[in-house]
């Protein structure tokens, strides 16, 4: 049998890697009509809140089962947005989220900072320095309860420290 | 209950400890783990929380089994644990859990391929004399036999699936998790998935 639906998704692990509840080869005419621009066909969904669906989330071939679009989290509670401080984890960044803290008792601000790590698709390319909007999930690991929405990359091409910026977002 | 699956135990994220002042706790606990064999069937009740029941297998050898392609499922029996992603251990152990490829017989849905098709799979092409003769045998009607050309001509049977009716093993893959509901269900590996864990065992034969 033809089968070039799978064809090319990065079979990495031990097990057969695929997507939950989609089977490849289906015949029924309802899901042969769903198929990619590659031929695949791939579930995704609309997360919702306004947020669009990347491309590469609906043309890819990678398999995450916590892609907010391609797997099984819904997006729901909290969005936050933050700076990337590191991506060097596999499929997780960490994300700080800076803020002002108020003492009344000299009516002046302190800088306070907390890095939040969430889940990052395969479907984004996030480098540090980039703005990150993450959306509330359910516990994804131990400390990892968002998920990667949305990048927006940064436009310097200077090596940034992200430690050392203050953004509130 | 020795087992607990509380998070106090556990370190910070930031590498701090907690000094937990509370016990354990009864919905927190846990249980033994007593993986699934393959033998004569042996299944326990366990009573949870809520009142609810868990069946936990502790012996299985046969499991409800889906041709997804074909749309059948067919009862058959487990004949033997062939791969496992998480370890050989498991396997040389003949352990049933989720995602275990295992091998099932193949003749019941042989025999469902023969009523539906009214072609015997297992046969190989070399006997079609045979055939003519044992077709004659038995009695279908004329009407029955148009039914079953018709759905044959459109129908192919992919080629990894005939190798395997012709040795009457197919291998599948367990979809259910025996420990929780007691059964060993799943479905027959076909197309790309087949072909990659084809490619895994004969990895492992080389070895």
């Amino acid at each position: 049998m033809a089968t070039e639906t799978t064809v090319g998704i990065a079979q990495t692990e031990k097990a057969f890697l695929k997507q939950d509840g989609m089977f490849h080869l289906t015949k029924s005419k309802k899901m042969q009509a769903k198929k990619n621009r590659k031929g695949q066909i791939r579930y995704y969904k609309n997360i919702g809140l306004g947020f669009k669906t990347p491309a590469e989330a609906i043309e890819g071939i990678y398999i995450d089962k916590k892609c907010p679009f391609t797997g099984n989290v819904s997006i729901r509670g909290r969005v936050l947005k933050g700076l990337v401080v590191s991506n060097k984890m596999q499929k997780t960044i960490i994300m700080r989220r800076d803020y002002l803290h108020y003492i009344k008792k000299y009516k002046r601000y302190e800088k306070r900072h907390r890095n939040v790590p969430a889940h990052l698709s395969p479907c984004f390319t996030v480098k540090e320095g980039d703005i990150v909007t993450v959306g509330q999930c359910r516990p994804l690991s131990k400390t990892v309860r968002f998920n990667v929405i949305d990048v927006e990359p940064c436009s310097t091409q200077k090596p940034v420290n992200v430690k050392k910026q203050f953004r509130m977002f | 209950m020795g087992i607990g699956r509380d998070s106090r135990h556990k370190h910070y994220k930031t590498g701090g400890r907690s000094k937990t002042s509370i016990k354990k706790r009864k919905y927190e606990m846990g249980r033994p783990a007593t993986p699934c064999k393959l033998g004569a069937k042996r299944v326990r009740r366990v009573r949870c929380r809520g009142g609810n029941m868990k069946y936990r297998a502790l012996r299985l050898d046969a499991g409800n089994y889906a041709w997804g392609s074909e749309n059948v499922t067919k009862k058959v029996r487990i004949l033997d644990v062939v791969y496992n992603a998480t370890s050989n251990e498991l396997v040389r152990t003949k352990t049933l859990l989720k995602n275990t490829v295992v091998q099932i017989d193949a003749h019941p849905f042989m025999q469902w391929y023969l009523k539906k098709y009214g072609v015997d799979v297992g046969k190989k092409k070399k006997g079609a004399q045979k055939d003519e003769k044992q077709e004659e045998e038995v009695k279908r009607s004329r009407h029955v036999i148009f039914k079953q050309k018709a759905r044959a001509a459109k129908t192919k049977l992919d080629h990894g699936l005939e190798e395997q009716f012709q040795s009457g093993r197919l291998l599948a893959c367990i979809a259910s998790r025996p420990g929780q509901c007691g059964r060993a269900d799943g479905y027959v590996l076909e197309g790309e998935e087949l072909a990659f864990y084809k490619k895994k065992l004969e990895k492992k034969k080389k070895n």
